[in-house]
């Protein structure tokens, strides 16, 4: 009984940390800078491309991660450039313009990927024994990286100059422009490092399920849920809530039912939206 | 002043032609419209039928996004509810056609006060937007879930077709587009009389500014929430048209990215205006119809045709051809 709960709590936390890098990325974009992205989820298809790619050259798992970030930071900076901060003033014009890249994205990569599902050589095989538990290691580095992921994050944002402007802007958008933050160029670093932390959730994600053209969906309904329910723009709201939602999907799916497991996130998400509309640690001005 | 004094000539012509230009293309819709019932061919019936149940989706869409200003997101889970609730209600309380669409009506609209009426307290469309996501993606599981009433995800074949009214045999192809056009027909009539009813001047007030309208004594949550459930219940009306059409419905038709493509048709055509759904809906689907290469490069020029019209004219087809229209007004005006 108790083994059970620690597995699927384990279980629950490791898939929790990829959630919570992709509603980092989506928080920080639609939150802080107030564009809504939804091709964020292709980001996160591309990542797991590029890092399927570098494998398969023989590059190895670690260069693999390592260009998906990159990759996906570089496409992030260009995209806010030519699409993104054109649509600034209205929401709904960056819908309709994700819209139309997600179709773009997801259809190229169809057409030159194929669409036949792709599965990554894993870094580790093999599970870790920890007493009577068993843990599988590809999942134990997975949970390391997202980790270390957020955690450098968190120390980026609290330690640099840029973390501070970041932070600034979080606060107030006008006061951090009228004491020099240079907002614009702030907006597009936010993009790229939220473009780049979902070339990484790619990456991991690839590491662990099967890579397709359409993986993008999921991740990034679940990034939404995740940013709305964390509180818009605030990351430790994104952090505890992407957790929670790995745990509630799988004791949910343990103990409920296995093929309702999407449908766990939204119950959340809505009670969350009727009885506490900020999130978690959302400031009372959250909306768009 | 300047431009009005040196080239009046110029501008009195081309503004006869602007204030032709909804005429002309009303002219041109109601051409579209006779098309599949003189030319028999099976591709373009079943074209047109798919045209007019998507028309009239996204101008029951228009309802609650355009003229309300409510970013609703579960449209197509509403399609799907009016799909399944029909179809179920002939196949288990043995209605007919017709009698199925009452009770598959209630159904949504009770439905959509219920999930409307919480949601739609809070200003700014943030919280609508995402709990109308929400919501609609959970209506997706629960027909996907749910094998024994649903199908399953695997779907559902549907065997009947409407019984025959007024003389029309609906079990033919332009039978099922007479029933569509006539969908189209009643939606956008319900649309625009609601557009230039009290309810509609209402709702615009609203969509402009809720403290302000609030201020003027508008209930803002009862409308806000009325012009949801009409909106809903328009869009289950088309999804019971669409199950005998098909013949086959599935969980698919509810996902949230087709609600997604309908706030991208609304927009490509012009959000708002009473033409604007149905230039989507024609730039949407028959754009990539008509494209003869390959089926994913299709769609990425669709891509790329939604993401230049939307940074380029970010009013759609027809919101740019109103303001044209307006600016030669207005300086025709000026001239004279």
């Amino acid at each position: 009984m108790w083994l059970d709960i620690v597995q699927t709590a384990s279980d629950g936390l490791m898939v929790g940390g990829l959630y919570a890098s992709v509603a980092l990325g989506i928080t920080l974009v639609f939150g802080l800078v107030g564009m809504l992205n939804f091709a964020h989820g292709q980001m996160v298809m591309l990542g797991a491309y590029v890092a399927f790619f570098t494998t398969a050259a023989g590059l190895g798992f670690w260069v693999g991660l390592g260009l998906a970030i990159i990759a996906m930071a570089l496409f992030g900076a260009l995209l806010e450039r030519a699409v993104f901060r054109r649509t600034l003033s209205d929401p709904m014009m960056g819908l309709t313009v994700s819209l139309g890249l997600i179709m773009i994205i997801e259809n190229l990569a169809a057409a030159w990927f194929t669409p036949d599902p792709r599965f990554m050589e894993p870094p580790l095989s093999g599970d870790v024994r920890l007493g009577p538990l068993v843990l599988s290691s590809q999942r134990l580095l997975v949970m390391a990286l997202t980790t270390a992921l957020i955690g450098g994050f968190y120390l980026f944002l609290k330690a640099t100059t840029l973390g501070k402007a970041i932070r600034a802007m979080a606060q107030n958008r006008q006061g951090a422009a009228l004491v020099g933050v240079k907002v614009t160029r702030v907006s597009a670093v936010i993009f790229a490092i939220g473009s780049g932390l979902a070339g990484a959730a790619g990456a991991l994600y690839g590491s662990l399920f099967a890579i397709s053209p359409f993986m993008g969906t999921a991740p990034l309904m679940k990034g939404f849920i995740l940013a709305a329910f964390g509180g818009l723009g605030s990351v430790p709201g994104a952090i505890i809530a992407g957790c929670l939602l790995g745990l509630a999907e799988s004791f949910g799916s343990r103990y409920l039912s296995a093929s309702f497991r999407d449908g766990y996130g939204f119950v959340v998400l809505i009670l969350t939206l009727l009885f506490m509309p900020n999130g978690l640690f959302g400031k009372r001005k959250a909306r768009v | 002043m300047i431009s009005a004094t040196t080239a009046p000539a110029r501008a009195v012509v081309p503004d006869r032609w602007a204030r032709l230009l909804p005429w002309a293309g009303w002219l041109v819709f109601a051409a579209l419209l006779a098309v599949p019932l003189v030319v028999s061919s099976r591709y373009v019936v079943y074209l047109g039928t798919l045209l007019a149940l998507q028309a009239g989706l996204a101008t029951s869409l228009n309802l609650i996004i355009g003229i309300a200003g409510q970013f609703a997101l579960s449209h197509a889970a509403f399609y799907g509810i009016g799909a399944y609730a029909s179809a179920l209600l002939i196949e288990h309380a043995g209605l007919g056609f017709w009698a199925s669409l009452l009770p598959a009506l209630a159904i949504a609209g009770v439905l959509a006060a219920a999930i409307g009426w919480p949601a739609l307290r809070y200003t700014g469309g943030i919280h609508f937007a995402l709990i109308t996501f929400a919501c609609g993606e959970l209506l997706r599981l629960l027909a996907a879930n749910w094998d024994d009433l649903t199908g399953g995800p695997q779907g559902k074949r549907l065997p009947y077709s409407p019984e025959p009214l007024l003389g029309i045999d609906f079990s033919s192809g332009q039978g099922m587009y007479v029933l569509a056009a006539a969908l189209l027909l009643l939606t956008l009539g319900v649309v625009a009389a609601i557009r230039w009813s009290r309810f509609g001047r209402a709702l615009v007030a609203i969509r402009e500014d809720e403290v302000l309208a609030a201020s003027l004594g508008i209930a803002v949550t009862r409308n806000k929430v009325a012009a949801f459930v009409a909106s809903s219940m328009l869009a289950a009306l088309a999804g019971a048209v669409y199950a005998p059409f098909a013949g086959f419905i599935s969980p698919e038709m509810m996902s949230t990215g087709e609600s997604v493509a309908m706030v991208g048709m609304l927009i490509v055509g012009g959000i708002g205006t009473l033409g604007g759904p149905i230039v989507g809906t024609l730039i949407f689907f028959a754009v990539p119809e008509f494209l003869r290469v390959a089926k994913f490069y299709r769609l990425v020029i669709l891509g790329v045709v939604i993401v230049v019209m939307v940074l380029f004219l970010p009013q759609g087809v027809v919101g740019l051809a109103t303001k044209f229209r307006r600016r030669r007004r207005a300086s025709v005006a000026e001239a004279s």
